[in-house]
């Protein structure tokens, strides 16, 4: 039996082979590859039978003579969710190529997505797996071109389409796809007039590579074909990068945003005519972004009163109202603090109630980045997220204007700023959902969260998750017995190790003047046990033994490296 | 999840490990690694319940057919029994190969 030299489809293939035909011929060497049998630890106790690989593909080898790694996700195995162990295979490898790359020894990295995002059985071990994974890209970047290919056919979607958006160049192929909310997800939470998943042409013509690629939102469009794809990676390799990263270009996609009337559904043709005319740099009418309340209608979250009672202020945003910010002196340290409140007046229908929409994200970057650069040569403040956040906006307008890459700029710029040395504290006082709390919050040196019923981290809501999984809510209440990573309570969370603490005996729905006393403190603490350590993310690693598999696969990558 | 242990007497050594399939629908994935012991004992675990005899079935009649020595583990989800011994076959070709192919 021979390679079949007929064949070039690289779609058709399984993950480990598609690897391999990236790779220059003869010189795929896998790491932790099936025999070696690091599957996932979560999935027998649910009754669900395990791959030997937990399905991603991690590989040494060459790309045009050069040393490479190649990470490959199996999309027929669980959708390709990213669970504790394929997220610490994918995280691991990124972070032993950014060591290389440090240490002088160039390793050209690239990613093959197939995956529908984080695995839900494993829930918040996925939410966890996905920051670290940004994390590692943000900063491999500073070194090497991150490479992308989303050949299809699943394509990237969920945290995996916000991880997405952090490469420095993605490859996809007209059956590809690339979105934070599936199609089918949309028309679900949001109804059928939003986003009819079952009118194919106008799912591809939203969120397909031809699409995406036209509308600067990926780089290259290639055929499903194996020399093509091999010679667009190259051709990313060979040159050297000019332009910053997308996820960079803050003042770029506000500019796109500002000349969009999210009133009506634009068209997929009219954002190409649009990106055109920004990617030319020519002026573009500015629709009206700035909107006053106009109906009286109020809603005064958790989020804004703990801002309230913590930055003392309820400065908005210029012009995205949803957000609050503001600096704060914090025991002698400065902090500037942000909050994602509801607007009940935003020009977005689907990001009225305190989710992380496309102007958030972005506002949020803004935010952030400014505290970087006006800090760039002195003391760096302190960023504290004040998170309560319900979800991300599920809207066809979201995905068409790429509400992945306002959620991947908003992690971004969190990133940085932790890398850069700015103490990053997220301060969980309610819902921390999924993309958006991947968004705000998830990057943050130290994570502290009020002890209530009301905090929650799950990464999508019960019933959605059980219709999905296809189990009843009593079985995947069950399932959390088992799994922690699967519930939504604080204290589960808490034994996964990311927490720095939980915050005991304030009252977290009305906060008193000694209650925001007691949290201020325990934020400056935080603060300070930052500034005696690292500035990654690795305090996560060592709270509990909440992520043993996480360790293991990361020691065993290092060992084969 | 159901686990099913089997072991079938065997006699022809095998030289090499291989390594098959996916955990996907209607597909299985298969670790097989040579033996020196005159046996081939499978490991199969499946999501699907109900229907050991069946796999016993299949693989009694596979390794009447194929004769070898063996440690086998199979990762089910939902494969029929003709799926199951395609790869099988493709598993034992694998292992007797020296060239190793591109899968899908």
């Amino acid at each position: 039996m021979t390679l079949n030299n007929l064949k070039t489809s690289l779609v058709e293939l399984d993950a480990r082979s598609r690897a391999k035909a990236i790779l220059d011929e003869g010189t795929f060497r896998e790491l932790l590859g099936p025999f070696e049998q690091l599957e996932s630890p979560h999935l027998a106790a649910q009754g669900i039978v395990p791959q030997s690989d937990d399905g991603v593909v991690v590989a040494k080898g060459y790309i045009k003579g050069e040393p490479a790694v190649i990470i490959s996700i199996e999309g027929d195995f669980q959708g390709g969710g990213i669970g504790e162990v394929s997220g610490a295979k994918i995280a691991g490898a990124l972070e032993l190529a950014l060591r290389d790359n440090k240490n002088g020894i160039p390793v050209r990295p690239i990613l093959i997505f197939d995956t529908g995002g984080v695995r839900l059985q494993e829930a918040n071990y996925g939410l966890l797996a996905i920051a670290e994974i940004g994390s590692a890209i943000i900063e491999l970047r500073n070194y090497t071109p991150v490479v992308g290919l989303i050949p299809g056919k699943i394509g990237s979607f969920g945290g995996m389409s916000i991880t997405a958006g952090l490469f420095s160049k993605l490859i996809m192929t007209r059956e590809a796809r690339l979105a934070l909310n599936g199609p089918e997800v949309i028309e679900q939470e949001a109804g059928l007039e939003e986003f009819d998943s079952q009118n194919r042409q106008q799912v591809w013509q939203t969120i397909g590579g031809e699409q995406r690629v036209v509308t600067g939102l990926a780089d290259m469009l290639v055929e499903d074909d194996i020399p093509s794809m091999k010679e667009a990676i190259h051709a990313v390799f060979d040159k050297p990068e000019t332009e910053k990263p997308r996820s960079t270009q803050v003042a770029r996609y506000q500019t796109l945003l500002k000349a969009t009337d999210p009133s009506y559904k634009m068209q997929p043709i009219e954002m190409r005519e649009l990106w055109k005319q920004i990617a030319e740099g020519k002026p573009v009418q500015q629709t009206s972004a700035f909107h006053e309340p106009k109906n009286g209608e109020t809603s005064y979250s958790r989020g804004q009163r703990w801002f309230e009672a913590l930055a003392g202020t309820s400065s908005k945003h210029a012009e995205v109202q949803s957000i609050l910010w503001t600096d704060k002196g914090i025991g002698g340290d400065r902090a500037r603090f942000i909050a994602v409140i509801p607007n009940p007046n935003s020009r977005f229908p689907r990001a009225r109630n305190g989710e992380v929409g496309l102007e958030e994200g972005w506002a949020i970057a803004e935010c952030v980045r400014e505290a970087v650069e006006e800090d760039r040569h002195g003391e760096k403040r302190a960023i504290v997220a004040i998170v309560d956040v319900p979800s991300q906006a599920y809207g066809y307008r979201e995905e068409l204007l790429g509400i992945h890459l306002s959620c991947a700029a908003a992690v971004d710029a969190y990133a940085t700023a932790r890398q850069a040395g700015h103490p990053v504290i997220s301060l969980i006082v309610g819902k921390a959902i999924s993309g958006a709390f991947l968004a705000h919050g998830m990057q943050a040196n130290r994570i502290l969260a009020l002890n209530d019923e009301a905090v929650n981290v799950h990464v999508m809501s019960k019933q959605s998750a059980a219709r999905i999984t296809r189990r009843s809510i009593e079985e995947l209440e069950k399932a959390t017995e088992k799994v922690p990573a699967m519930a939504y309570d604080i204290h589960s969370f808490a034994t996964l190790g990311a927490l720095f603490g939980i915050i005991d005996g304030v009252d977290a729905n009305t906060p008193t003047k000694e209650d925001s006393d007691n949290v201020m403190e325990r934020i400056h603490e935080a603060i300070r046990d930052v500034k005696s350590g690292s500035t990654g993310l690795e305090h996560r690693f060592t709270q509990n033994d909440g992520r043993r598999a996480s360790i293991l696969v990361r020691k065993r990558l290092e060992e084969q490296w | 999840m159901n686990t099913i242990h089997l072991e079938f007497p065997a006699t022809r050594r095998l030289t090499k490990r291989a390594h098959v399939g996916v955990v996907g629908s209607g597909d299985l994935e298969i670790l097989l690694e040579p033996s020196e012991e005159p046996f081939v004992k499978l490991t199969v675990r499946t999501g699907t319940t109900g229907f050991d005899r069946t796999w016993q079935n299949v693989l009694e009649r596979f390794f009447e057919e194929n004769d070898v020595a063996a440690n086998i583990k199979i990762n089910d989800f939902g494969a029929t029994p003709g799926v199951v011994k395609l790869r099988l076959a493709q598993a034992l070709e694998v292992s007797q190969n020296d060239v190793e192919q591109l899968e899908n």
